[in-house]
């Protein structure tokens, strides 16, 4: 009978370790997978979706971002591009800043918004990668006064 | 399709963990493994695998975290209640059956667009405040506990005021999303709803004597609020409104003031007068008896816990310890039998559903989802909060439910459907576009 009882006694003390263990390798699997995807949509404002903050960036007249064509095959060196709303680079016929004849730059090339401090670009899973500083964007990133993006053959450069 | 997979992989972990759990339940109190474990760990997992079926088909682009870890907070909660009361077990299963039945209607209703509750904002106004004041009205309100939270229907019995916080989010979310800009800018006429709400929230304490979900409620509007407009003031003001009103009512009210009495000072040393007997009595023998024997039971749990089915919840004659143990003091069952590894645990799950429900919020893309995803999250949190910290003697005790986890009918259906929409919001936020 006692051996019975140290039996049950320790079967328990298994159970207890197994549950406590299982519960933390859940909690493990739920955090690891919680930084998956988490680099989709970066975004500056909790309450606004992307939509509406361009709306009220617009309505409240926030300077557009002024991009120096450093170089290009097509844009025309020197000259200013103002980037008022978020804009779409690409070769497609719907962009709002076209490279129909770089065939290094996708349909969908990038987005660029105009930002207090510069711009921001994104790259929206283009075949060759949009370039800051020489550096391919894994995410969004801001690109700030003096930055140089670059995509396909074209080089644009942010001014103040 | 990869989010769905992880959704079934995390129930599967699940299932384990609440079948374990019980299997040791079962051990303890009959010294073996009973078999009906096995059927019991394959309904709970067949129950949560008809709602991710049904979210592949309704939500299929929704966060895959969040269901797991509402299938283990309920397993906690089940395996837990069943233990205190096998009998009470078997209807919390039921009620988990009825939770997950509720999360499938959501999702099949508004599977196309949930934001036509938006235009329904003001009928989520009005029905909050009528479900908050339904328990005050004479012939339907029960008093439990010193406090008017029940409404009985003769066939039914609910708890309104877990019903009544989701439509003040609906409602928030909508109202908030419209006169956001106008509120942002600070003028003066906006200010009225601010303090409408805040009488409103004063208005419940006085009449239902219930701090917990004034408290709830509150704190739901101010985070709101703050997440609409950006500006703290709004929620110092708040506060400050809050606090003066809360400091008028411990004056004028005896309950109120009992609460923060049993909160910091549990203890005495010589005999006080005891309302609930008429005589004199040491303080943790009456008024903060349940506190006392929560603090007892959670510090008998120690580090690594007593093991579960193996906690001491009744006295040697046999009766409970702790009253509304299922209840509001589940915590301190759990933290008793897993002891502070376990109970770190629990609160960890709680955490990691607030972290992807402000992902959520974070994702969506359009105002009112984003108010939705983040007032349904920060109630959810706040709740934890409040009776967590209440039976911890963080913050004063009021009786309100630990999501997923205490027993009770309309706690379970109206977080499954907090569940449902925030599914709804984050598959809308991640629809391929």
């Amino acid at each position: 009978m006692t051996s019975l009882a140290l039996e049950t006694d320790e079967t328990l003390l298994i159970g207890k370790i197994a549950f406590l263990v299982l519960l933390y390798l859940f909690i493990l699997y739920v955090v690891r997978s919680a930084t998956k995807g988490m680099a989709q949509a970066p975004q500056e404002s909790i309450v606004l979706g992307a939509a509406e903050a361009n709306a009220l960036r617009a309505q409240h007249g926030l300077a557009p971002a002024r991009l120096l064509v450093l170089a290009s095959t097509e844009l025309g060196r020197g000259r200013t591009i103002e980037v008022a709303a978020p804009t779409v680079v690409g070769r497609d016929a719907a962009s709002g800043i076209r490279l129909e004849h770089d065939e290094f730059v996708s349909a969908r090339h990038a987005r660029i918004e105009p930002r207090p401090e510069g711009a921001m670009v994104d790259d929206l899973g283009s075949t060759n990668g949009t370039f800051v500083n020489g550096t391919k964007l894994e995410r969004a990133q801001l690109a700030k006064v003096g930055d140089v993006i670059r995509i396909g053959a074209t080089e644009l450069q942010v001014q103040a | 399709m990869n989010a769905r997979r992880r959704e079934l992989f995390g129930l599967v972990l699940a299932g384990l963990i609440a079948s374990v759990a019980l299997a040791t339940v079962t051990l303890a109190r009959d010294a073996e493994i009973s078999p009906d474990v096995v059927t019991w760990g394959a309904l709970f997992l067949g129950l949560y695998v008809v709602a991710h079926v049904v979210i592949r088909r309704t939500a299929p682009n929704a966060d895959g975290a969040l269901l797991p870890l509402t299938a283990v907070l309920t397993a906690f909660g089940v395996t837990t209640i069943y233990r205190l009361d096998p009998g009470d077990g078997g209807r919390q299963a039921v009620w988990i059956a009825a939770g997950v039945a509720a999360l499938a209607g959501t999702l099949l209703w508004f599977r196309h667009d949930y934001r036509v509750l938006e235009s329904y904002r003001y009928l989520f106004g009005v029905g909050a405040v009528a479900l908050l004041l339904l328990p005050s009205l004479p012939g339907l309100g029960e008093t439990v506990n010193g406090a008017r939270l029940w409404v009985d229907l003769g066939v039914i019995q609910f708890q309104p005021g877990e019903l009544a916080k989701i439509c003040l989010i609906l409602f928030l979310a909508g109202y908030l999303r419209e006169k956001r800009e106008s509120l942002a800018r600070g003028q003066l006429k906006d200010v009225g709803p601010l303090l409408a709400i805040w009488g409103a929230a004063m208005l419940v304490i006085v009449v239902t004597n219930d701090l917990g979900s004034a408290l709830l409620n509150f704190g739901i509007f101010l985070a709101m609020l703050y997440v609409a407009t950006g500006r703290a003031l709004f929620v110092a003001a708040g506060l400050t409104l809050f606090l003066g009103g809360a400091a008028v009512l411990y004056n004028a009210i005896g309950h109120v003031q009992d609460r923060v009495t049993i909160w910091l000072q549990p203890w005495t040393d010589e005999p006080v007068y005891c309302s609930l007997t008429g005589e004199l009595a040491l303080r943790q023998d009456c008024a903060s008896y349940q506190l006392v024997k929560s603090l007892y039971s959670i510090a008998n749990g120690g580090f690594g816990g007593t093991g579960l089915g193996q906690g001491t919840f009744t006295s040697v004659d046999g009766s409970q310890l702790i009253p509304y143990l299922r209840t509001d003091f589940i915590f301190s069952a759990i933290a008793q039998e897993l002891g502070l590894v376990g109970a770190a645990a629990v609160l960890l799950v709680f955490m990691l559903f607030v972290v992807r429900g402000m992902r959520v919020a974070l994702q969506a893309d359009d105002g009112f989802s984003k108010l939705l995803a983040a007032g349904l999250t920060f109630g959810f949190a706040l709740q934890t909060f409040i009776i967590v910290g209440g039976v911890l003697r963080v913050v004063p005790l009021t009786g309100i439910t630990l999501p997923f986890v205490s027993y009770g009918g309309t706690s379970i259906v109206a977080n499954f459907v907090l569940l449902a929409l925030l599914l709804l919001v984050s598959n809308r936020a991640n629809e391929p576009r």
